[in-house]
């Protein structure tokens, strides 16, 4: 179960309304390679993690990218206040206002819904942490796209620190990653799926 | 949001966030006695930075509020800024 604080993982103060910036930061609610599919896709492997680390890795990670889905669309509320027309008309954000007027809703930054498929949940461990290592580094690829079009202090701030856990969180699975293989025969790490194959099973 | 409630809160942030990230160390290395101490050092940080801020300016978690009155919903939420 969770429960909630009320606060975020890290603080969101944004005076200056940009439109367009928040156009772009909503792909990380909802989008690829977004905080959503991170929370989903931790959350929902944890079942057929075999391993103690493992486990403890995913739960975790997946708990702190929820505090991180927060923090976006804490920016991307904060970058959408008190919209005049005009300026959502002059920003482009006019597609987004007419389906959801200034609410938040996942969907990328061209305009895709979130959808499950951007990430996997394979029931193979070996698998599962190769996907998230690949996700972290997405993830902080994005983070360094968003970076290069903000010029706002109040904006890059936190999207800086988000781009520093992935690259913590890639550390940690890493290490995770070694810890599933350690506890494999290391002649042929395939040999079996300890998630699935019975003679796995310690 | 006063300068005093901001200072209270930024202990909580960042107690709160030398905890997150020692967690994660922790999960992937559990026998690291050093870790370990460095855990019970941000846990008494982040239980008494949390117990300072909510004494004076209410809840966190709702399983805190204090009995009396329904003071959850009071504070403002945390993307509504200043938090």
């Amino acid at each position: 179960m969770w429960r909630y604080e009320k606060r975020l993982q890290y603080p969101v103060n944004i005076q200056q309304t940009n439109p367009k910036l928040a156009q772009y930061i909503i792909s990380q609610y909802g989008g690829p390679d977004g905080e959503s599919a991170a929370a989903m896709r931790y959350l929902s492997q944890r079942y057929a993690m075999p391993y103690k680390k493992g486990k403890a890795i995913l739960t975790d990670i997946g708990t702190e990218e929820l505090g991180h889905w927060e923090i976006i669309a804490s920016i991307v509320h904060q970058l959408t206040r008190n919209l005049t027309p005009q300026q959502i008309e002059e920003s482009g954000f006019g597609p987004y206002y007419i389906d959801h007027t200034v609410g938040i809703w996942p969907q990328s930054a061209g305009g895709v819904p979130f959808n499950a498929c951007e990430f996997q949940s394979k029931g193979d461990p070996i698998t599962d942490l190769f996907e998230n290592l690949a996700a972290e580094q997405k993830a902080r690829s994005t983070y360094d796209n968003i970076l290069r079009m903000v010029k706002d202090h109040e904006v890059c701030d936190p999207i800086r620190f988000l781009r520093e856990r992935e690259i913590v969180h890639f550390q940690r699975f890493g290490e995770a990653l070694r810890d599933v293989q350690d506890h494999l025969d290391s002649r042929n790490f395939y040999a079996f799926n300890p998630a699935f194959d019975p003679q796995a099973k310690a | 949001m006063c300068e005093n409630e901001n200072l209270l809160l930024k202990k909580v942030y960042e107690t709160g966030f030398a905890l997150d990230e020692i967690t994660l160390y922790l999960d992937t290395h559990p026998t690291d006695p050093q870790a370990m101490e460095y855990y019970r050092y941000a846990q008494r940080a982040n239980q008494e930075a949390v117990a300072a801020y909510e004494q004076s300016y209410g809840p966190l978690m709702s399983s805190q509020v204090n009995a009396g009155s329904w003071s959850w919903a009071n504070n403002p939420w945390p993307w509504e800024g200043g938090m």
